[in-house]
């Protein structure tokens, strides 16, 4: 088995030395950015969105959560890697760093993106889409609607990466992984150790 | 900028989970909407109430669906679905409501019109659930149907899939559906498939970021044209109907430019509309490869423009103004009015409309008469300089004889949820104002299929 992993010695982060919400105080700070989202509801209250549309919605949803980096990060970290019984996050192929998260572009608009950056464990790593698909979807089901997830791979640090990123940006694509078994099922292992 | 799409309703009772696409049947006001848990919802688009499911027939998501023109289809509605399974379905149902007690006995193009149960004179809409009947499945692709089409001008099926094919099935009597061609010129899933309103021509949209045409020649389908610019997987492609220069208005007082435009429109026949994950849209026409022999007033005859010569030569002539700021997954060119509307992963719909360039159309004053009857044989600036005039527009709406401007735009139509399909369809709730009035319907990631009334 060991002979058939693409990186049979992968650096691993102390995880003293990881991220964390106690000793990073500068993502605190972050939270700073959510608060000058207001107003939050402006379609309701010009009425261009219907009353049962967002009624139709977790009650949670009504009011925007403020979601920082830290706690990207922390959603993903602890996602196992799919061929070392280790986290994404100790082995540094998330970082909180190359996490970012960016405002609605207008007003009017309520949707925020979170973009990852991947950093494969090796530049040949053949299993880079299913750590950004285990990625994706852990963020998916874990943030609310608004956010939209663009999981791409770090620049410069995957040959394949132009095809790994249009894979994970297709939302068909990644809508027909999740009802194949046999991905679902690696997946799950994947985030079996997510809280 | 003025909102002019008001919020109708939503159909009820809404999917639980994702909805990909609604289509409109081609005359019965009601609506069949793909469902990712695996089922067909069919709404009334009188009351916006759910009548009736299709399920029990695919073991994964229903992607897409596609009705059957009503030519041909002999008082019976016809239905495919396309899967995840990599399987399409094919479901039929009595116009007339009349079906024996036993609907999945009868098959084969057998027509009973004795058995008959009481109701059908309120129209299909009106029936209970249960009477629409499995007829076939047609197996073949390799993975994910993503989209199927039927041909309005022949009995042709295309279906295409993430295994890079698409596949035209010829419908032969008693449900059998022949494979007549498997097209695999694609270089990656095939997103979309359309066809020509009046052409046997297949348009196709793929993840290899190209639009292909396709089209019979002698006996074999082959690619004719291949349409290249977008920067990221064509999500959608879509004719133009066949009489879409019409929706410029009036033929009368066009100025000479306007007129030679106009020719070439009607040489160069139907154009394309597509949209991308670049967040583009964009207009394609086809250039004719020969003057014409006959005065340039002889017009509404395509066929003049069939030539020997297989290949076509196809052109960006625009791009939409650009109002979205993610992926574009739709685009619904009205048959009726020739606006577009768009909408994609930022949960917008947007609402266009092609006019005449104030710049090109300012010299209406001297116009000399019908132009699109007369027998205009004279002089002007050639069709190339038009050709030539829009291809260098088409960074954007400037510089071409006709301009297209956002009319509409609405945000969070459906909340916070992304936005799979958008499309016109025939009013026909109680609240109609006038003929020929036509509603939007949107379909997303909510579970949620919304309506939408269009004021100018």
């Amino acid at each position: 088995m060991e002979a058939d992993k693409d990186n049979v010695n992968p650096t691993i982060i102390n995880p003293s030395d990881l991220p964390s919400r106690r000793r990073s105080a500068p993502t605190a700070k972050r939270a700073g950015l959510f608060d000058a989202l207001a107003p939050a509801y402006p379609s309701l209250a010009d009425g261009l969105s219907s009353p049962e549309a967002s009624s139709s919605e977790p009650s949670s949803d009504e009011e925007p959560e403020e979601i920082d980096e830290q706690e990207v990060y922390d959603l993903i970290s602890t996602i196992s890697d799919p061929e070392h019984p280790l986290s994404l996050g100790s082995l540094g192929v998330v970082k909180l760093e190359d996490i970012a998260i960016l405002p609605p572009t207008s007003a009017r608009s309520r949707i925020s993106t979170v973009t990852v950056l991947v950093t494969p464990t090796t530049s040949a790593c053949s299993l880079t889409t299913v750590i950004g698909l285990g990625v994706k979807v852990r963020l998916v089901n874990a943030l609310p609607p608004r956010f939209r997830v663009d999981v791409r791979i770090k620049p410069g640090t995957s040959s394949t990466a132009g095809e790994v990123n249009k894979q994970l940006g297709d939302k068909e694509r990644v809508a027909a992984a999740m009802e194949n078994k046999s991905l679902v099922n690696v997946v799950n292992n994947m985030l079996a150790t997510c809280e | 900028m003025p909102t002019h799409l008001t919020h109708l309703a939503t159909c009820s009772p809404a999917c639980t989970t994702r909805t990909w696409l609604s289509a409109p049947h081609p005359h019965l006001p009601i609506l069949a909407t793909a469902c990712s848990d695996k089922t067909v919802r069919i709404y009334s688009l009188r009351d916006f109430r759910q009548l009736s499911t299709i399920g029990g027939g695919h073991k994964r998501s229903i992607r897409s669906c596609a009705w059957k023109g009503s030519t041909g289809s002999k008082g019976e509605s016809v239905l495919a679905t396309g899967s995840f399974d990599a399987s399409a379905g094919i479901w039929r149902r009595w116009e007339d409501g009349r079906v024996s007690g036993d609907g999945r006995g009868e098959r084969e193009g057998e027509r009973d019109f004795t058995g008959g149960l009481a109701g059908g004179e309120n129209g299909a809409e009106e029936e209970e659930e249960d009477e629409w009947r499995f007829a076939v499945i047609l197996d073949g692709h390799d993975s994910e149907i993503k989209s199927l089409a039927f041909a309005p001008t022949a009995p042709l099926l295309a279906t295409c899939s993430r295994d890079k094919s698409v596949w035209i099935w010829e419908e032969l009597e008693g449900d059998n559906f022949e494979t007549v061609a498997v097209l695999q010129e694609h270089g990656g899933d095939v997103k979309c498939v359309a066809w020509h309103p009046s052409e046997e021509v297949l348009a196709s949209g793929s993840y290899d970021d190209d639009v292909r045409l396709w089209r019979e020649d002698v006996d074999d389908w082959a690619c004719c044209a291949l349409l290249s610019g977008h920067e990221g997987t064509v999500w959608w492609v879509e004719f133009e109907g066949a009489d879409g220069i019409y929706a410029l208005g009036s033929q009368e007082e066009l100025n000479e430019e306007q007129r030679v435009y106009v020719d070439a429109r009607l040489k160069a026949g139907p154009r394309l509309i597509s949209c991308s994950d670049d967040m583009t849209i964009r207009i394609w026409r086809r250039v004719p490869k020969e003057k014409p022999e006959l005065p340039a007033g002889q017009i509404k005859t395509p066929s003049i423009w069939k030539n020997r010569d297989f290949e076509e030569e196809w052109v960006e002539e625009a791009r939409l103004p650009q109002a979205h700021e993610r992926p574009v997954y739709c685009v619904s060119w009205s048959r009726k009015t020739g606006r577009v509307a768009s909408t994609g992963s930022d949960g917008k719909i947007v609402v266009y409309e092609e006019k005449w360039s104030r710049a090109a159309g300012v010299a209406n004053g001297d116009g000399d008469g019908d132009v699109a009857m007369s027998g205009g044989g004279d002089a002007g600036p050639d069709m190339e300089d038009i050709t030539a005039k829009k291809l260098k527009g088409s960074d954007g709406h400037k510089g071409g004889v006709t301009e297209w401007s956002v009319v509409a735009e609405l945000e969070n139509t459906h909340d916070v949820f992304e936005v799979n399909h958008v499309i016109w369809a025939p009013r026909a709730d109680k609240g109609k104002r006038i003929e020929d009035e036509e509603v939007l319907v949107s379909t997303g990631d909510d579970g949620e299929v919304k309506i939408w009334t269009f004021d100018t």
